[in-house]
């Protein structure tokens, strides 16, 4: 008993400290991130957003959204662009991640750079680059016409292609080290075993590797979709003037149109679209973590 | 002897399939872009239909480098990315320390809250920024390109120093603490030569981060704040002098370049990782 009331003063005045600390990054969160994004949410629903709540609530900026065919297949264009994006990856880095984890040759640590080095190219280098190298007249064409004489070189630039090749380029890495960080976890000993009992490589992938990469394959997906769904840069320099991907529709509409409700209303859209994939992505991080402590 | 040979390298070439395989698309999908620009920024001129420059030289550097918007937008930019790392460091680091050894109650779901920044489409919640900034009139002016770039920084100015000071070998604290050391000496002499390898990573990773982030300064900067990287967009956009943009690429690759001859250290760990909540 007298251990607990001399304890009792002391762990307030720890607890007090360790939230005065944390204070001013949760503050940063609350008024750059969870306000500015909850208030979105909430003046897209109202009649007046001047007059606050009371005057009533409607939908009428989403109805002005989707009658308006432009932006209908902005917003179509879109999620078909991150789909087929997000589809890539996987096809891409799922291979490169698995051959890495389990080969320990010279040619695999070339590979490892050469797949790791996107982390180092900001994307208005790497959309300049890939202008330059397969845009018209680029390094390809060029390469083309003078070696085989072929002349029907069709650049992806300022085409849907363009954008999904340059959208998968910047999240090679990313995937990669996520994967690779997953796939540690599956030992050597354990598909040893599997083998032993003879179980084939792609039995031994599918019942062993497949459940245990469950969760970085998760992080993975979420984190791309949201990437690309979110993304400006790229689509903006590479992309063609219609259909445009949501983020550089919304800089139009707030930058060139001046149109800041219309914007914001796109804004929140792409919020609620992604809503139940970034609750997923916090819930398996979540869930690991709380595994872990 | 020669055929035992010819037949082991066979094999190899046939285990070996899928990584040269992958090594020859690598080269010509990852190489051949960065090596394009490369050449250009060290091509005097380079006509059409050839390979290669035509003639090589160093004369659209200095050109280049004289350009009244890259003598403004480069001061700029490093002035940007030092200002908002310096803050971010100054709110974020003591955070950590506390997320990582302190107890208090809602510790781990305050700490997973800094998540929601990933879980955010970027250019929407930018957007949503930008519509809060334009009514307080900070589109336009530095503090608010300083304040949106900020929200980049936190996940990893939170999160790798945290992991950090969690693994921290406390018996040697408490070793030197018994002994009769005082606690800033135990801080500053045990503690943070254990933790400064992956506090400087989080320092360098924000630094080169911000100093490339382009999306969040586009849109608040314009019309008066303008950083390299967003200059970048007018150079790809509109320039018809190709090796402008080709050396503006070449010198915001520096501190990539940098960040690049310390990354074996931060890729074999998980540091890069942890960033992302993995």
């Amino acid at each position: 008993m007298a251990l607990q009331s001399s304890s009792r003063p002391r762990a307030w005045r720890t607890w007090l400290a360790g939230y005065a600390l944390i204070a001013s990054p949760l503050a940063v969160l609350a008024l750059l991130i969870f306000f500015p994004a909850g208030q979105s949410i909430v003046r897209t629903v109202m009649v007046d957003p001047d007059a606050g709540l009371s005057a009533g609530i409607n939908l009428d900026r989403y109805a002005n959204f989707f009658n308006d065919p432009i932006a209908r297949s902005n917003l179509s264009f879109t999620i078909g662009v991150t789909l087929i994006t997000v589809f890539f990856q996987f096809i891409v880095c799922f291979p490169l991640a698995l051959y890495l984890r389990f080969s320990t040759s010279r040619i695999a640590g070339a590979v490892q750079v050469l797949a790791l080095f996107p982390l180092f190219v900001p994307g208005v280098i790497l959309a300049f680059a890939i202008i330059r190298y397969l845009g018209p007249r680029g390094t390809v064409d060029v390469f083309l016409r003078v070696v085989f004489d072929y002349t029907g070189f069709v650049t992806p630039y300022l085409r849907p292609s363009g954008i999904v090749f340059a959208l998968v380029w910047d999240h090679i890495p990313f995937t990669i080290l996520v994967l690779t960080a997953g796939l540690r976890q599956v030992e050597d000993s354990v598909i040893e075993a599997a083998r032993d009992v003879g179980a084939t490589s792609l039995r031994a992938f599918f019942q062993i590797i497949l459940p245990l990469m469950q969760r970085p394959l998760l992080i993975v997906f979420c984190l791309n979709v949201i990437g690309v769904f979110g993304a400006f840069t790229i689509p903006y320099l590479i992309g063609g003037a219609a259909p445009q991907m949501m983020g550089v529709y919304m800089q139009q509409t707030f930058t060139e149109y001046l149109d800041r409700s219309g914007a914001e209303t796109q804004a929140v859209l792409t919020f609620l679209l992604c809503a139940l994939i970034g609750l997923l992505y916090v819930r398996t991080v979540t869930r690991r973590r709380g595994e872990r402590a | 002897m020669n055929r035992s040979i010819v037949r082991s390298s066979l094999r190899t070439l046939r285990r070996e399939s899928f990584g040269i395989f992958a090594l020859i698309a690598l080269v010509l999908l990852i190489v051949g872009p960065l090596t394009t620009v490369v050449l250009w920024a060290f091509a005097e001129r380079w006509r059409q239909p050839a390979l290669l420059p035509t003639e090589w030289g160093l004369s659209y550097w200095t050109e280049t480098l004289n350009r009244a918007d890259i003598l403004s937008t480069l001061p700029m930019s490093v002035g940007l990315a030092t200002i908002v790392t310096a803050i971010s460091a100054l709110i974020c680091l003591p955070a950590a320390y506390a997320f990582a050894r302190i107890q208090f109650p809602g510790r781990q779901g305050l700490l997973l809250s800094f998540l929601a920044v990933n879980a955010f489409p970027r250019f929407g919640l930018y957007i949503a920024i930008a519509v809060v900034f334009y009514r307080l009139n900070l589109v336009g002016t530095v503090p608010g390109v300083i304040m949106i770039q900020l929200v980049n920084t936190l996940l990893t100015m939170i999160w790798i120093p945290t992991s950090a000071f969690q693994g921290v070998d406390r018996a040697l604290e408490e070793a030197a603490l018994d002994v009769g050391a005082s606690r800033a000496r135990v801080f500053f002499q045990i503690t943070l030569p254990q933790v400064a390898p992956a506090l400087a990573a989080a320092l360098l990773l924000t630094f080169v981060a911000t100093f490339y982030e382009a999306q969040g300064a586009f849109i608040i900067g314009v019309p008066n704040v303008r950083t390299m990287a967003v200059l970048m967009f007018s150079y790809i956009n509109n320039q018809i002098v190709v090796q402008y943009g080709a050396v503006i690429s070449m010198i915001l690759w520096i501190p990539s370049v940098i960040l690049l001859s310390f990354a074996q250290k931060f890729l074999r760990g998980n540091t890069v990782s942890a960033g992302f909540g993995v």
